[in-house]
């Protein structure tokens, strides 16, 4: 038995459906933001410089580098310290470079040798020349919105498609606002937390929001952190397409 | 000749302490190279077997691609259908088995060790109920017990890791590792057995795990790194290699290919090279002492019998004569030095065989290359007796040539006014 519906609850029922649709329709998928995400951390050109300061069990230990950009795929570090000072790490389509100006030595680095630790951070040689790709190797799921050290934000589930990525699980924080992701844990597919990622400072460039200061702690080892600090930051600045060549690496 | 001979007697008779001097001298060195030699044989010897039996196999058969990866244990060369292999070997008379070698941080936790802590590692997994026909661990089991088969958590240490990280059976640790492709993996495990492998390389570092449990964390999908295989003693390695690497193709499996042990531990390879380079410098120094002794005694007898070598000239005597007689005199003395240093490197050497030198505290913190643990023991050699004594006699006769020369060289009236 259907009961009739008034005229006040059908306009009712309309204005309360008006008032969804634009949310409906403009509620972005979890693709979408990590489409967005990746889209904003990534420039045309760049050019950085920073530090990497490492705690662990033996002491503090800071490196400077300069670093160059272009589009997604090709990447330029060098680092600037007195105990590293030369030492050069090159990223193209597919391959990665090290130089050591002492040695003279130019080694590519594939397979397993990507996987060591950076000069002994926290962070690997892979993680430091990651592509921007994040759809390509992982599945995502918007979790819940929630706010984060005063930050509106997206948390999202990122799974791995395939084993050839190094965190099978990803717990990403994405500021609703700048798309910035404040916080990441990573996890091992059975649910282990690794590491985790957090923004501590920010800066603008244009419109975008980028991590200034951002500290990885390995939650498998106790007083083990890095702290990525970038010091100055040029979007977009003229780079001679030399840069990304195996014969700059060597000058 | 016999009246050369019987002079050459006589006088090794007529002057018996300078006889007996010069032979000891000898016998003291000659003694020395039999025990030196017998020593290092005897490292060699267990050092090969502590390698093939702990760390290396007699061969192993690896992807091609592995080996010049192998120190980043690449997974993703991984042997993919080892029991196919395995059954292909086993049909050609050989007896293998399956591993899987990988890199991984172990962490150490507070509750059990006393702090936090990390290490870096290297893990082999094993197939415990075949591992034992080719390697030898189950001997050397100290504490606990042996891993069983698919065992989830189970670990085994090396008595000498164990003792570095204060390690005790029951204790947890995790496992943190690069699976196949390279994702994270970590992995709780509990000791349950210590091993005292005889091999301080393996003692030190050794980690072995279920090899299907490593498999199902490595993400290996039934792949292994590596497979093992032991040849009987004395079998010909190099040709059996060939053998294999034959059977391998033969059955379309020409991706995979068979090492020997001495490919595997270049280093020790080396080591063993240079020791035999030290032998020959051992044998010098016995030659120098040898012929320090004779070249002296002969000098000695020269100046003594001076007036009667004239003598013996001046009757007809021929140099050649001369010569052999105190070259025979020489030789006499080197037999002498060579039977008494045989005798008491003998002697020597049955306790080195039976009972050995302990350099456990020496080798506990060093790595000498030499896959000995602590008791270093010798071995019985013919080929170093023979040397001994043959060197023992020609040496002497040789250094002799020296003095005589000089002697035969002065004129008959010098010999016979000589005081």
């Amino acid at each position: 038995m259907y009961k009739k519906i008034s005229r006040l609850q059908k306009l009712m029922i309309l204005t309360i459906l008006l008032f969804c649709i634009p949310s409906i329709l403009f509620a972005l998928s979890a693709d979408e933001i990590i489409g967005e995400m990746d889209r904003l951390s990534t420039f045309e050109t760049t050019y950085s410089t920073g530090s990497i300061q490492t705690t662990d069990r033996f002491g503090t230990k800071t490196s400077q580098f300069k670093s160059w950009s272009q589009g997604e795929k090709d990447s330029l570090i060098e680092f600037t310290s007195k105990a590293e000072r030369g030492q050069k790490i090159l990223r193209t389509e597919g391959s990665l470079y090290l130089f050591y100006p002492d040695a003279e030595q130019l080694i590519r680095m594939q397979g397993a040798a990507l996987r060591q630790s950076m000069l002994g951070s926290d962070i690997s040689y892979e993680d430091m020349t990651e592509e921007k790709n994040t759809l390509d190797n992982y599945t995502a799921k918007l979790e819940r919105e929630e706010t984060f050290k005063g930050n509106a934000c997206f948390v999202l589930t990122l799974t791995a498609k395939s084993r050839s990525v190094a965190y099978p699980v990803q717990k990403i924080w994405v500021d609703k606002q700048s798309f910035l992701v404040w916080k990441a844990e990573y996890s091992t597919a059975q649910g282990r937390l690794l590491k985790v990622m957090e923004v501590l400072e920010t800066f603008k460039s244009g419109e975008r929001v980028l991590p200034k200061q951002s500290k990885i702690e390995d939650k498998m080892k106790k007083n083990s952190a890095t702290l990525m600090t970038i010091d100055s930051f040029e979007a977009n600045p003229h780079l001679d397409r030399s840069i990304f060549t195996l014969e700059n690496l060597t000058w | 000749m016999k009246f050369i001979f019987s002079l050459a007697m006589k006088n090794l008779n007529r002057y018996k302490r300078r006889t007996a001097i010069t032979a000891i001298a000898i016998a003291l060195g000659l003694m020395m190279f039999i025990i030196v030699d017998s020593l290092l044989l005897g490292i060699e010897l267990e050092s090969e077997r502590n390698l093939i039996w702990y760390e290396t196999s007699s061969v192993r058969i690896h992807q091609k691609e592995y080996w010049p990866d192998r120190l980043l244990f690449p997974l993703e060369e991984g042997i993919e259908n080892p029991q196919q292999v395995i059954n292909l070997l086993t049909e050609n008379g050989y007896t293998a088995t399956k591993r899987t070698m990988f890199k991984a941080d172990m962490i150490l936790y507070s509750d059990d060790f006393g702090e936090d802590g990390n290490l870096s590692v290297m893990v082999t997994g094993i197939d415990p109920e075949q591992d034992n026909r080719v390697f030898h661990f189950e001997d050397t089991l100290v504490e606990g017990r042996f891993l069983n088969k698919g065992e989830q958590n189970g670990i085994l240490l090396g008595s000498w890791l164990a003792e570095d990280i204060k390690a005790k059976i029951g204790y947890w640790v995790t496992l943190l590792t690069r699976g196949n492709g390279g994702f994270f993996e970590a992995i709780d495990v509990q000791v349950v057995g210590i091993v005292n492998c005889p091999n301080p390389n393996v003692n030190r570092t050794l980690i072995m795990m279920d090899e299907n449990t490593a498999g199902a964390v490595l993400g290996m999908d039934g792949a292994v790194t590596e497979l093992d295989i032991l040849l009987p003693r004395g079998a010909d390695v190099d040709i059996e290699v060939t053998k294999i690497q034959a059977a391998l193709d033969a059955a379309g499996l020409s991706e995979l290919e068979a090492r020997s042990w001495r490919e595997m531990a270049k280093d020790y390879v080396a080591i063993a090279e240079t020791k035999r380079g030290g032998t020959a410098i051992i044998l010098f120094l016995v030659f120098i002492i040898a012929a320090v002794g004779i070249s002296n005694t002969m000098l000695m007898a020269m100046y003594e019998r001076t007036r009667e070598l004239g003598m013996m000239r001046a009757l007809g005597m021929k140099d050649n004569h001369i010569r052999l007689a105190f070259m025979f005199e020489a030789g006499g003395i080197g037999l002498l030095g060579a039977l008494a240093g045989i005798v008491l490197g003998a002697l020597g050497n049955i306790y080195l065989v039976n009972q050995g030198i302990d350099v456990g505290f020496l080798l506990r913190d060093m790595d000498i290359g030499y896959r000995v643990q602590s008791i270093m023991r010798g071995t019985w050699s013919s080929k170093s007796f023979i040397i001994t004594f043959v060197s023992g006699i020609a040496l002497s006769m040789i250094v002799s040539l020296l003095p005589i020369r000089r002697a035969l060289k002065m004129d008959i009236p010098a010999c016979l006014r000589h005081q």
